[in-house]
């Protein structure tokens, strides 16, 4: 089976095939266990792996290290975060340090919001114009959404 | 004495309170906020009561809608914990009047050493050294920057900023050239207001290079004084505590005698009552100073308790209820190391994380303590701190420890969320740790443009792999929210049989 993933911003084509109870990829070959885990041998050396599916993101553990593989449609292309900054929590806006139609270079300081009560700072991501600036200080905002958009 | 102690706390803390009363014979109190109603400390009271209110400000820091329950479930002792309101003078004192036995301090204990400024000429005047710097006694803002922009002339930089009320480097700023110092002031100010709502800032030189010790001091009404040894937290990232050890690497006999009778001097300034810790800076010349002194039990209080062999809680509960500490002479044996396990993206400045738990299998095996709040299934939101658990571990030796950290921490898998465990496994690595040569500024040094996982190609592969034959086989599937309850549970089987090719 053939499948497209998303990996640290890089879109993967992961083809897996089935012989009885064991699937392969090149020379690497996985088994599925009874408890869930998947037992992986990587040129004859055996390894336990977790994993979990949260939304469309497959979460693998694998020899003590994590990864977050989102499973895309083929042929899809989202590229959402171009330009845009979002909250990374839930939190307050304290400051509002820039405004629309001005120009920023990469690193600037943007905006400094409150969540979890420790302060954090947005800086812009690339050098361009304020292309979407709508916050005041003393807003609320929810995890994800758009705080500030740079038109290069 | 005490016979039903409420826990006036959450999380992890709450869980290992409420497990002590249970083995200390005493029946338990908690008291939770309805989005914590599903936590796992909410089972571990004898008794459990919802609290009313959405925010922490109605719920966990409410206190009289706290005292009204001890009241009605005849609750005669109240623990607090750490955080929330263990620190809260006006709280000891409110629970004192209502005829509740505190378990801590005396209320002027907590305010002498809660005021970071009250602390340190209280502590000069007991002859303990103190940091070179100086307390800024403006509240008003334009006043405060004045006293602290000359302050900054005497102090010299780099320097820290440090709210008077401050704690877990809320209010806190580091300072490297005069250019940063008017906005960081500001900046310093403000969180204090909002974190603690008192906005008086002091100025400390920055002792670089030097490493964070800390002494358990116990201290009973018999008139009975001890410390309990050194725990060594050099290891921060955002003035956050992530990996503790003791004894700390460079100890001696001689300066830890030293260290633990300025602990119980600074314990006897204060009559001091209970579980206390007074956390010292150790430069590298061997000379110590005077940090500040936690008025309660510590996040960190394990390492302390696998290498001495005291349940520090147990005396707690026995100093409160009026007897004797049981704890004999200080015997050190072994090495204990902990790390911090924090729902929080290490690659993006340990930016706090939320999500479901998917998967939350601790390791298991001699030698290793977990200390958590939560389980596989839980949700971790923004409501709360980020961490998730404390992972213990002790050994005969620092070496030993460090090994079976590395292994506890391989076995340990979360997912579902973002969690700081990669970076704790290659801490165990760095050449710093491994040699117990730690600072406060370690983090920052060996990652100053922020850390991110190394892992090779191969492993890159098979978690590809992996996450093809999860996806063809169709396996443990969570939804972004709670699943629902009547799916039934999940059989791996039933899930293998669906969709094969």
């Amino acid at each position: 089976m053939q499948h497209e993933f998303k990996f640290a911003g890089d879109t993967v084509e992961v083809t897996v095939a089935r012989d009885s109870g064991t699937w392969h990829l090149d020379d690497l070959e996985c088994e599925i266990m009874a408890d869930g885990r998947l037992k992986l041998t990587v040129n004859g050396v055996i390894k336990f792996a977790h994993s979990a599916k949260v939304g469309d993101v497959w979460w693998v553990h694998l020899d003590g290290h994590v990864f977050c593989i989102e499973k895309t449609e083929a042929g899809s292309n989202s590229d959402d975060s171009e330009g845009g900054m979002v909250a990374p929590m839930p939190g307050k806006i304290l400051e509002v340090l820039v405004e629309q139609g001005q120009s920023v270079a990469s690193g600037d300081l943007l905006l400094v919001m409150e969540a979890m009560k420790m302060e954090h700072r947005i800086v812009a991501n690339v050098d361009g114009v304020i292309a979407m600036m709508n916050l005041q200080e003393g807003d609320q905002v929810q995890q994800g959404d758009v705080l500030v958009e740079i038109s290069e | 004495m005490v016979s039903t102690v409420l826990v006036a706390n959450r999380g992890e803390i709450a869980c290992r309170i409420l497990r002590a009363c249970s083995e200390a014979g005493l029946n338990s109190v908690a008291i939770y906020a309805n989005n914590d109603k599903e936590s796992m400390f909410v089972e571990l009271a004898t008794k459990s009561v919802e609290l009313v209110g959405e925010t922490i400000g109605e719920t966990y820091l409410d206190q009289q809608q706290i005292l009204d329950i001890a009241a009605e479930h005849g609750a005669d002792a109240i623990h607090p914990g750490f955080g929330f309101l263990s620190e809260r003078a006006d709280f000891a004192r409110a629970v004192l009047d209502a005829g509740i036995t505190w378990i801590g301090p005396s209320p002027l204990a907590i305010e002498m050493m809660g005021d970071k400024m009250t602390a340190r000429k209280t502590m000069k005047a007991a002859g303990v050294p103190v940091i070179p710097g100086e307390e800024i006694d403006f509240e008003d803002e334009t006043k405060m920057i004045e006293a602290i922009v000359q302050a900054s002339t005497r102090v010299g930089y780099p320097l820290l900023l440090k709210a008077s009320s401050g704690g877990g480097g809320k209010g806190m700023r580091k300072v490297e050239n005069p250019d940063n110092l008017v906005e960081s002031i500001k900046g310093a100010r403000r969180e204090a207001i909002a974190a603690f709502g008192d906005g008086r800032v002091y100025i400390e030189r920055m002792l670089t290079g030097s490493k964070h010790v800390e002494i358990q001091v116990l201290a009973d009404t018999h008139g009975r004084v001890i410390h309990l040894g050194e725990r060594e937290c050099s290891v921060q990232r955002r003035h956050q505590k992530v990996f503790e050890e003791s004894p700390c690497a460079v100890m001696t006999t001689d300066l830890r005698e030293k260290m633990g009778q300025a602990a119980v001097m600074a314990a006897k300034a204060v009559n001091y009552e209970g579980a206390g810790t007074v956390e010292f800076l150790l430069a590298s010349t061997g000379e110590f100073f005077f940090l500040e002194m936690n008025t309660r039990i510590q996040v960190e209080h394990p390492v302390t308790e696998m290498v001495t062999g005291v349940d520090l809680v147990r005396e707690q509960l026995r100093i409160a209820a009026g007897q004797p500490m049981s704890c004999g002479q200080l015997m050190m044996r072994g090495h204990a190391i902990e790390v911090r396990l924090y729902a929080e993206d290490a690659t993006n400045n340990f930016l706090p994380a939320i999500g479901p738990l998917a998967v939350f299998r601790p390791p298991t095996g001699p030698g290793i303590r977990l200390d958590t709040g939560v389980r596989e299934g839980d949700i971790v939101t923004p409501n709360y701190d980020p961490m998730l658990a404390k992972l213990i571990v002790w050994a005969p030796s620092r070496a030993e420890a460090l090994q079976r950290m590395r292994r506890a921490l391989d076995e340990f898998v979360v997912l579902g969320t973002t969690t700081n465990l990669r970076f704790l496994r290659e801490l165990c690595d760095h050449v710093d740790v491994v040699s117990g040569n730690t600072d406060t500024t370690m983090i920052e040094r060996v990652w100053p443009d922020g850390w991110s996982p190394q892992f090779s190609s191969d492993i890159l592969n098979g978690a590809l792999m992996v996450a093809g034959v999860s996806e063809s086989a169709g396996l443990h599937q969570v939804q972004s929210t709670i699943s629902s309850a009547n799916d039934g549970p999940q059989s791996p089987f039933q899930s293998l049989s669906r969709r094969y090719p």
